[in-house]
């Protein structure tokens, strides 16, 4: 019985110390076949759950009781591990601080959770503030000292002139007009519409219908008109206009040119850009590029030309039909 | 009140008094018809002189209104434009604007608060409990009656600086809803005397009887005197996002109810009538723990330890469809203009929302945690007490879910680091699939750790116990499963359907809510008890945390107050009338932090003297231990 439980434990604790890494080689995008964005709820969740795991493990089962005092930074120590070191690419400092100070809240807010807690959290800390003993007393020297050093050392580091680039509070989505003149149209985004998001009878395709095509050549030689339009758009995008130079081949941003820029170019695969948007609002990005950004939010920083000066209506419209059909995404519709 | 010790007196004027009130109550639609009668009039006998025009909302065949005001002014600075030294106009305005606000949700939301108080001291059986219930609604009143003058001074105040500072628009703004202002004003003559006579009436319709309904009744009609008067402030705000019942140039087409009636007037009604519900709650339970902070005795300890959870369970009541309430605005929002809808959410203010997510992801945490302490009080709480840090995990994920940004800040090093604006992990946090699960399953664990509270003290004793328990487990677990399934299915589908999508995730949260509650409840009847409730044995953490709480609520409504009106960006109305003054900029966030910290810091110091002064009369009267039952451990609606 003993034998069986401490297999059972050094089991468990062989799948918890893999699977931390495991599940930060696959956030990272570090398993060819998983796609790290569309995995990334339960990898996170997966981490959660390994660092609950592996506290109750240490805790319950191998019985080592760990004082709440210590309980608390070994919290905020693995929250920040996860945060600053596991999740890969690194996040901006700016996320880092929220992240942190929502760990810190939920810490402060566990160590009072329940009157006994909080009891054995203060427990040696009011020992240390009152008793007379010498380990309590030498203790207070320590913390008493070591508590204007460490405000000395931050408020220096604040001082300290520092040479980095400045942060940015970037709009992604900067607010459309109401509606914009193309090739001496007026063209209101509020409820214009894909002229090619059309089926083999020429009825509109509403959104969502068009996944029938998803996955499917539209080189064949009996393509659907939709795909036949995509394809035309793929070769604006390819060929024409030569998009992919920037916005990459797999139109995740990361074209020959991407990083020339700054900042680098939209990411369309990822979900929170084109998926978010209605192809009007593409469409206003794409005939206007940087220079007809809305002047709320000023200045912009965006290098996309305003390819209205060098695209047709028509090939602006099935550019972001293959957009859309690339990335297997939808755009967003309120009907 | 003499009269109403003879019952067939008191009965007599009891009804006319309500007949009067209630025949007073039709006068809001007595303008709007005669302004519609006008217009036709003015139509027939001059058919060929009268110019018609198109309304900017209501478009469409046949609806074409004829011409009845100027244009919307072309406001110059700074003819059009007052000033007070060096201040900006706006930030003037914007106090002005947000303390009489504060002021009038309170004093519209503790009348909803005491009218629900007071009927359920009129449904209780046991005569104590419901003495206990008239009683916390009479001093609730007594409060809300202080809090009500400086409600009709704040208006004067922000009338006159209207006047002062925005005289140009503001006299647009009376042109179009001339009908319906004097109404309001006259709508408040009618309010303050509702609620003098409820006040005053209070002991002497105080029968038992029919009066008391009466007197309930009163409270009724000053509710709905109260959410019409808000109604129609609502329509000026609403008619400054989203204008009908003008043309383009911003003329009035003779039919105020268009004006009223716009895109944005109901989700703005119904989300409002929930904050300030909500909100009210809040400010009365932050009073409670105000006095049970102070209390020196047991038995006052007592009284305001349960009034505080009383008034919490209230405003969580208001809270928790409070968030649904928000999209459907939003969706709103989004439906009339797109830019409205990016701009706020995807765009501008995006951040302001980050702020008020924070805020919200704190009343839910701060709400578990007032439980959690709360549940120090019952014996045989112990049992539950391991549960609380994986409530607090679930908690904390969600936030952080919550909180991740869409619009990232960064330094260009970070962004390159990145590989793009959107991070391929964090990056999925960001949009409203997540959020949308996040928010969901932070009310269903609130509804959870209701439950644990409703039962720490009991052990059910039905002879299915066993199987309900199963039944919650499978309720609960299956709710969050659908929860987190539908967020994640939510990135494969497109958007139109997506949002559709948070409907069964609603629909999962709210039958946790009803159907889990219910069961709970059915379970917990003949329970054996491990003992009573120790009603003023609460930790102070837990009446900090209501205090947090009610500050959170009052925080929560100055950000997203500034990002309503922040949304029309430089417009007065939107599309109409352009605001042409130096301040027509969109302030950064900072300043906008600042400026609400410091409304909800005006606010409360003014509301601390609000409460010293009901405290200073109530130390005249003190508690009388066989009057109020003390000692016998108080049963608050809903949870035991």
């Amino acid at each position: 019985m003993l034998k069986q439980r401490g297999t059972s434990l050094i089991l468990q604790v062989l799948f918890t110390v893999l699977a931390l890494p495991m599940l930060a080689w696959a956030s990272g995008g570090g398993v060819e076949w998983m796609d790290a964005g569309k995995f990334a709820l339960i990898i996170e969740m997966g981490l959660g759950i390994g660092v609950i795991f592996l506290a109750w493990l240490i805790k319950d089962k191998l019985g080592f009781p760990f004082p709440k005092l210590l309980q608390a930074p070994l919290i905020w120590i693995t929250a920040f591990i996860i945060f600053r070191v596991i999740l890969q690419p690194p996040i901006p400092f700016s996320l880092l601080a929220i992240y942190m100070t929502v760990v810190t809240i939920g810490v402060l807010l566990y160590i009072t959770i329940t009157q006994p807690n909080w009891e054995e959290f203060s427990k040696p800390i009011v020992f240390m503030l009152q008793e007379d003993s010498g380990k309590a007393k030498m203790s207070r020297y320590i913390t008493f000292a070591a508590v204007p050093v460490l405000l000395a050392y931050g408020t220096y580091n604040k001082m300290l002139p520092k040479f980095e680039e400045p942060v940015e509070l970037r709009t992604v989505h900067p607010a459309p007009p109401a509606s914009i003149n193309v090739h001496d149209k007026i063209l209101n985004l509020q409820t214009a519409e894909n002229p090619y998001r059309i089926d083999d009878s020429g009825k509109y395709l509403k959104v969502g219908l068009e996944s029938a095509y998803f996955g499917k050549n539209p080189w064949a030689t009996d393509a659907p008109k939709y795909l036949q339009n995509v394809r035309d758009g793929g070769i604006v995008f390819f060929g024409t206009a030569g998009c992919f130079f920037c916005h990459g081949d797999n139109l995740d941003g990361k074209g020959p040119f991407a990083f020339a820029f700054n900042p680098i170019p939209a990411n369309f695969a990822d979900p929170g850009t084109i998926s978010q948007l209605q192809e009007t609002f593409v469409f206003w990005r794409v005939s206007k590029g940087g220079p007809g950004l809305s002047r709320e939010g000023f200045p912009w920083a965006s290098a996309m030309p305003p390819w209205e000066k060098h695209l047709t209506t028509n090939e602006i419209w099935r550019v972001i039909l293959f957009e859309y059909w690339h990335t297997g995404f939808f755009p967003r519709t309120w009907d | 009140m003499r009269s109403f010790n003879d019952p067939r007196k008191a009965k007599i004027g009891a009804v006319v008094l309500l007949g009067v009130i209630g025949l007073l109550l039709l006068l809001p639609f007595i303008p709007m018809q005669a302004g519609a009668e006008e217009a036709k009039q003015e139509s027939a006998p001059a058919e060929k002189k009268v110019e018609k025009a198109k309304d900017v909302y209501y478009k469409g065949p046949g609806e074409f209104g004829i011409v009845s005001g100027p244009p919307a002014p072309k406001l110059k600075y700074p003819d059009d434009y007052g000033t007070y030294g060096t201040f900006q106009s706006r930030t003037i305005l914007w106090v002005a604007n947000q303390q009489h606000l504060y002021f009038g949700s309170f004093v519209l939301a503790v009348p909803m608060f005491v009218f629900v108080m007071e009927l359920v001291g009129m449904l209780q059986k046991d005569k104590l409990m419901a003495k206990k219930y008239d009683d916390m609604a009479h001093e609730m009143m007594k409060i809300s009656l202080t809090a009500y003058s400086i409600t009709a001074v704040l208006g004067g105040i922000l009338i006159f600086t209207f006047l002062a500072l925005y005289p140009g628009f503001f006299g647009y703004l009376s042109r179009i809803f001339k009908p319906i202002m004097h109404v309001y004003a006259l709508l408040f003559i009618l309010e303050s005397g509702t609620l003098y006579i409820y006040y005053y009436g209070w002991d002497g319709m105080n029968d038992g009887g029919f009066l008391k309904w009466c007197h309930l009744s009163i409270a009724f009609l000053l509710n709905t005197i109260g959410i019409i008067l808000m109604f129609f402030a609502n329509s000026w705000i609403g008619f400054m996002m989203s204008p009908a019942g003008v043309d383009e140039q911003g003329r009035f087409l003779g039919d105020i109810w268009k004006s009223v009636h716009t895109a944005l007037w109901h989700p703005l009604n119904v989300h409002r009538i929930l904050g300030n519900a909500a909100f009210g709650g809040g400010v009365v339970a932050a009073y409670a723990s105000y006095r049970f902070l102070a209390a020196k005795t047991p038995e006052e300890k007592a009284h305001y330890d349960w009034m505080s959870y009383v008034a919490m369970f209230m405003g969580i009541l208001n809270l928790i469809p409070l968030p649904f309430a928000g999209y459907w605005l939003m969706r709103e929002v989004y439906g009339y203009r797109q830019q409205m809808g990016i701009t706020l959410m995807g765009g501008l203010l995006a951040w302001v929302f980050i702020m008020q997510a924070m805020m919200i992801a704190i009343l839910f945490v701060t709400t578990n945690y007032y439980l959690w302490q709360a549940m120090g009080r019952m014996p045989g709480a112990e049992r539950y007490y391991r549960l609380f840090k994986y409530m607090l995990l679930v908690l904390i994920v969600a936030t952080i879910s919550w909180l991740t940004p869409h619009t990232l800040v960064m330094t260009p090093a970070e962004l390159k680091a990145m590989g793009g604006a959107q991070h391929p992990i964090v990056g999925n946090y960001g949009v409203m699939s997540a959020k949308n699960t996040a928010v969901n399953i932070m009310i269903t664990t609130t509804v959870f750790c209701f439950c644990i509270y409703q039962r720490c003290n009991k052990v059910p004793t039905v002879k299915w116990a066993a199987a309900g328990n199963a039944f919650l487990g499978a309720l609960f677990t299956g709710a969050a499963v659908n929860i987190v399934f539908l967020g994640i299915y939510g990135y494969f589908i497109p958007a139109n359907v997506r949002i559709g999508l948070s409907v069964p995730q609603v629909c999962s949260t709210l039958t946790t809510l009803f159907v889990g509650v219910t069961i709970n409840t059915m379970m917990m009847k003949g329970a054996r008890q491990l003992g009573e409730v120790r009603w003023g044995q609460m930790s102070p953490r837990g009446s900090y945390a209501l205090f947090c709480l009610a500050v959170s609520f009052t925080w929560t409504m100055a950000v997203m107050g500034y990002l309503r009106s922040s949304v029309r960006l430089h417009w007065h109305v939107n599309e109409i009338l352009r605001d042409n003054s130096p301040w027509a900029f969109t302030n950064p966030v900072g300043y906008a932090g600042n400026m609400n910290s410091m409304n909800v810091l005006l606010f409360w110091t003014m509301l601390l003297f609000v409460f010293w002064l009901g405290a200073l009369s109530a130390k005249k009267a003190p508690v009388r231990e066989e009057e109020v039952g003390v000692g016998k451990a108080t049963l608050p609606a809903g949870s035991h």
